[in-house]
């Protein structure tokens, strides 16, 4: 019973690993944290993957090989569509970012890992860095011109005092909600599913009638996970592709 | 929320871009030409 009375929240708490406290510069403290063990892990599956699926460079596919093209495909044909041919050279960045957050979403659902995007300074971080280097970019492609952007095509004149406010808020709220959909969506999937197993676990360890009766609600929460698993593979691709748009939008201007 | 306790934020951030930046690189650099390669290759077969 005492786990109960532990919060739900307590498994995203970042706890140093392996610390080291210098006297220098002040006070510099240098630590390995969990969370950082979790994105060297997440980086390191990724480009292991990609080395062992590569099955030498054959030209007859393996069926890891049919995974990794597959998925090279996917996210190839996502940035054609959504930024265009003419723009692959963004390709080498949101391929990594789908990998970096599918795995980091991944490792997170296997028991007692930690999940990196639970991070809010770490969803965030990567949603405002984006949002700045796309606006920079669209500034640097496009100058004064980008602030065309703000000006719906087709609005009626008397309108635009109205609608310029309104698009630029929701430009700027692009920041925010790329960052806070992913971290929201996997907070609320891991403390479901330690809430629904801090309610299990007791009811199996009760007695053997407990535990058979147990079941039937154990395998709703074993559909919870492969759900958390789907909401994984969902939220890396769907950060991807608004990446993309973004990328297009600062790209086109429209 | 433990999320919002400030302590460790530039490491988490420190970590997480280095992290990404690793893998553009590495990516950028061996794996995506790689596909590119064997694509091609598998076109200059099929087609002559």
């Amino acid at each position: 019973m005492s786990f109960l009375l532990h919060s739900p929240l307590e498994q995203f708490e970042v706890s140093s690993l392996v610390n080291l406290q210098l006297p220098v510069l002040g006070y510099t403290n240098i630590s390995l944290t969990n969370l950082g063990l979790y994105t060297i892990i997440a980086v390191y599956l990724s480009l292991a993957f990609h080395f062992v699926a590569s099955n030498n460079k054959s030209v007859i596919p393996s069926r890891w090989s049919i995974s990794l093209e597959s998925s090279f495909a996917s996210v190839h044909s996502l940035v054609k569509a959504q930024i265009g041919a003419a723009n692959e050279v963004y390709l080498p960045f949101i391929y990594s970012l789908f990998f970096f957050i599918l795995f980091a979403n991944l490792s997170g659902n296997v028991p007692y890992g930690f999940t990196v995007t639970t991070s809010i300074i770490v969803a965030l971080g990567l949603s405002v860095t984006i949002f700045l280097g796309v606006t920079i970019l669209s500034l640097s492609l496009h100058k004064l011109h980008f602030f065309s952007f703000f000006v719906p095509t087709g609005a009626p004149t008397a309108l635009i005092p109205l609608l310029v406010p309104i698009e630029i808020i929701s430009y700027l709220a692009r920041a925010v909600s790329l960052g806070v959909r992913l971290f929201a969506n996997m907070v609320a999937g891991h403390t479901l599913l330690k809430i629904l197993s801090g309610f299990l676990a007791p009811m199996f360890t009760s007695g053997i009638i407990a535990a058979v009766v147990t079941l039937l609600p154990f395998t709703i929460f074993v559909a919870l996970i492969g759900l958390e698993i789907a909401v994984s593979f969902i939220q890396a691709y769907v950060f991807c592709i608004l990446t993309a748009s973004y990328l297009k939008d600062a790209i086109d201007l429209h | 929320m433990p999320q919002l306790l400030p302590f460790y934020f530039v490491n988490q951030l420190t970590f997480a871009f280095v992290v990404l930046m690793i893998m553009v690189y590495v990516f950028s650099k061996y794996i995506l030409p790689m596909f590119t390669e064997l694509f091609l290759t598998r076109m200059y077969i099929t087609k002559l």
